[in-house]
């Protein structure tokens, strides 16, 4: 029996007579500790996938159950961890995390509270920094931060929104061995986004590419089957690893050339529009004012 | 060790200039510390020595342009002569602070006072006297050298005059003369007309001469500088000797503990006339007197000195505390609702009409108007409880508040209002989605939002609504308070205004000092407020 599950989902944004589909006809089902990767260029609804998941959007179409339940809205039981970290920065890291667990396991009792919240601190290595701001720590740092409060609440599923692509490929590497180890010891189910197909292959069991928008959907996902733990300096010379990147990439390139054939295919049009001599009208020039100022915010 | 120390000194130093917005004394910190001297004293050599230098000019150029313009209140006062008046309003300050020592001091202490009070008068009359004898030698000694100075014109102006009576009466026979030949057909009449146009031009010539030197002995007849200087300081001697039996008079007649110790003589004296009468109507009547005396005794005994409003610092300090309610009652209003309307766009919907409407009003429109409706209040404001209330207060008692400052604080909060309501319902609107997310991840609750999310990301732009309304609020209280007479910085412009004495307008330029400076002042605390409640590495642009 699938744990998390997207059943015919479709979601689309703008009023009639401008709507933009989204997402059209998504199926996903996720087992129970499963790690599953969602793999897609940007633009094409990754973020919006993820947003129905954690319950902050609904579906159009179809729904979104968890162990069979529809998803009525977020909550605890789905930890998101966002993509730019999304830290009050007028908390401490501590304050930070304090707040999620006082609002999302209040059965938590005051006295034990510091050494749970100590506890996820240390998990993620930022013992010696509970007491600053964001603004004081570094981009990983941050993310580390960000992880302690999502993994705090003890979600069933934690929804990873592209945790690492705003930071620098060391700190990428680290914080993916980091996430690797938390959920080695206390397994979850995961969904993470993610662009970078090294990222899905070294930390996944699963591989599922989303078409390009719009109207995106899910493919066929790519299988993982290699033995964890996985040794990120010797799987450059592993055949599993090539070829399901190789698989991959050209599935994900060929995506794009149909795309762009697709957009070939609409023969384009000669511009015939005879060219226009006329001064320009008052009415004209006025409009033309109004499309290029900017609109007028009184930031103080 | 040391330092390390001496770096912490430094760099809260740096952070008390940056948070205070000080920034421009940074290098001087810099260098005191040694740091980079190079570069710090190019620094102070770009950003404090020429713009002072600046400055100065300025002041000069004040000071050299002023007096060439006269206007009906007399010359545009110099940088002297307001830095004057401020001392002679201090001083005003420091006499009423003196009177009412005296007025409330007793016992032995005040037969002390008395007696120097009373010596430093007798040094003052002599000190006087010899000002007086001063003045008259000088004057004596000015009015011949005045004498002197006006002579050589006096003379010429004479020499003048009888110039043109000899030139007039030989005119006269010369053209007469013409004119009989002209008839006797033995001369042309273009000669007459020239000799006539001739006398003319000579006669002007000489009166515009004359002019000239009846302008010139206007000028030399004023006083030499040093009869001025004698007359002033007799003034001021005067002037203290005036104050000192004013102080004395406090001291005595009008002190408090005399009055009532003369009530109680008084009493007493009808007391045993009483006792002693054997009339039942002289019985009754001393009764009745006793039971008002002990009435005017207590209210004599409650009696505060009434001082005679002065800048310093009683109108500044009630200003101050007229913007402060103002800009408080603002806040209280703009904050809540502009949360409300950034929270709600059917809030907002509701409010942006009256916003519209209501922000572009003068605060002339919106003090007439209160005083309309907040006076309806007031019908009897001596026993008003709000007045009664605010004249037992510490701290306000001493400010006097009445209807007036009533109205001048709502139209400050009136006109305060806007700014922090547009700027608070921007905050909220513009909290980073993210943010909200998060508390929809976590379910917090309506409080725990508002507290935790929503209060502390809008704070920065919240306080720099309030800057800008306060700013707004100080301004309109100027004007306020000298239409609606509320006694302030406001009404003391005003009065200058209106009474025209020669001190008037270089009190009106003291006064546009002080509201600025006060203004400059009020602006740094909200700087520092705003600064202290960013979160953001560099806080809030400033």
């Amino acid at each position: 029996m699938s744990f998390l599950e997207l059943k015919d989902v479709s979601i689309g944004f703008g009023p009639v007579s401008n709507r933009y589909e989204v997402l059209q006809n998504v199926n996903l089902s996720i087992k129970e500790n499963e790690f599953v990767a969602v793999i897609g260029f940007s633009g094409s609804g990754k973020s919006t996938l993820m947003n129905l998941l954690a319950g902050l959007e609904k579906p159009d179409k179809g729904e979104v159950l968890l162990r069979g339940q529809p998803i009525t809205g977020p909550g605890p039981e789905l930890g998101m961890m966002f993509q730019n970290y999304s830290l009050l920065p007028w908390m401490s890291v501590y304050e930070n995390i304090d707040l999620a667990v006082r609002s999302a396991r209040p059965e938590i009792a005051r006295s034990e509270r510091k050494d749970y919240i100590m506890h996820y601190i240390s998990m993620v290595k930022l013992d010696h920094a509970p007491d600053k701001k964001p603004h004081e720590l570094s981009g990983g740092m941050r993310q580390r931060a960000s992880l302690a409060r999502t993994l705090c609440i003890r979600p069933e599923v934690l929804l990873l929104d592209e945790p690492l692509s705003a930071l620098d490929a060391l700190t990428r590497s680290d914080l993916q061995d980091e996430i690797l180890r938390i959920w080695g010891e206390d397994k979850k189910t995961v969904v993470m986004i993610t662009n970078d197909v090294d990222e899905a292959v070294l930390m996944t069991d699963r591989i599922v590419p989303l078409t390009m928008g719009p109207a995106a959907t899910l493919d066929t996902p790519f299988e993982v089957n290699m033995a964890r733990p996985r040794d990120r300096y010797t799987l450059n010379n592993n055949q599993e690893f090539i070829r399901l990147k190789t698989d991959i990439t050209s599935y994900m390139m060929g995506l794009s050339q149909e795309k762009k054939k697709a957009a070939a295919a609409k023969v384009p049009m000669p511009d015939i529009a005879p060219k226009d001599f006329s001064l320009p009208s008052k009415r004209l020039g006025f409009k033309n004012l109004q499309a290029v100022s900017p609109a007028s915010s009184s930031k103080a | 060790m040391a330092n390390k120390s001496i770096d912490t000194i430094k760099y809260g130093l740096l952070r008390i200039i940056d948070v205070s917005g000080f920034t421009i004394f940074d290098p001087v910190v810099r260098l005191l510390f040694g740091e980079e001297p190079a570069k710090q004293t190019s620094k102070i050599l770009k950003y404090i020595v020429i713009p002072t230098i600046f400055l100065f000019v300025c002041i000069w150029l004040w000071a050299s342009i002023a007096p060439t313009h006269k206007t009906k209140s007399g010359q545009v006062p110099t940088p002297s002569q307001v830095i004057e008046t401020v001392e002679t309003n201090y001083r005003q300050y420091e006499r009423e602070q003196e009177k009412k020592t005296a007025f409330l001091t007793t016992g032995s202490e005040r037969d002390a006072q008395i007696k120097a009070a009373k010596e430093r008068l007798k040094s003052l009359e002599e000190e006087s006297k010899a000002a007086q004898s001063e003045l008259t030698k000088v004057e004596e000694s000015s009015l011949t050298e005045i004498e002197n100075n006006l002579a050589p014109f006096k003379k010429e102006i004479e020499a003048i005059a009888a110039k043109l009576k000899t030139l007039t009466s030989s005119a006269k026979t010369e053209q007469t003369a013409l004119a009989d030949a002209i008839a006797a057909g033995t001369a042309k009449p273009e000669t007459l007309i020239q000799a006539i146009a001739d006398f003319e031009t000579q006669k002007e010539a000489l009166t515009e001469k004359r002019s000239e030197l009846n302008k010139q002995l206007t000028e030399a007849r004023e006083d030499p500088d040093a009869l001025k200087a004698a007359r002033l300081r007799a003034n001021a001697v005067a002037n203290e000797i005036q104050h000192t039996n004013s102080v004395i008079d406090h001291y005595e007649k009008k002190n408090r503990e005399y009055q009532v110790n003369e009530l109680m003589t008084k009493a007493d004296a009808a007391a045993a006339l009483a006792s002693s009468s054997k009339d039942p109507k002289d019985i009754l009547k001393a009764a009745k007197d006793q039971v008002r005396n002990t009435k005017k005794i207590e209210d004599v005994q409650e009696r505060e000195y009434a001082p005679t409003s002065t800048v310093f610092w009683h109108q500044i300090k009630r200003s101050i505390f007229t913007v402060f309610v103002g800009f408080v009652i603002a806040a209280v209003i703009a904050i809540p609702i502009g949360m409300m309307c950034g929270l709600n766009r059917i809030a907002m919907a509701c409010f942006t009409p009256i916003i519209s409407i209501f922000k572009p009003v003068s605060p002339v429109v919106w003090l007439l108007i209160f005083q309309i409706i907040v006076g309806a209040f007031f019908p009897d404001p001596e026993n008003h409880p709000l007045f009664v209330l605010s004249s037992t207060l510490p701290f306000i008692q001493d400010l006097g508040v009445n209807p007036a400052m009533v109205f001048s604080a709502c139209t400050v909060a009136m006109c305060a209002v806007w700014p922090a309501l547009v700027n608070t319902a921007l905050a909220v609107s513009s909290i980073e989605q993210d943010h909200l997310n998060v508390a929809r991840v976590l379910k917090l609750g309506f409080f725990d939002r508002l507290f935790k999310i929503i209060i502390p990301s809008s704070l920065p732009l919240v306080f720099a609504g309030l800057r800008i309304s306060l700013g707004v609020g100080w301004m309109v209280l100027i004007a306020a308070e000298a239409l609606s007479s509320s006694d302030g910085l406001g009404k003391f412009v005003w009065d200058e205004y209106q009474n025209g004495s020669s001190f008037s307008f270089a009190n009106i330029i003291m006064a546009c000092f002080i509201v600025g400076i006060i203004g400059f002042f009020l602006d740094r605390l909200m700087i520092c407020l705003q600064r202290l409640v960013s979160f953001d590495e560099d806080g809030a642009t400033v």
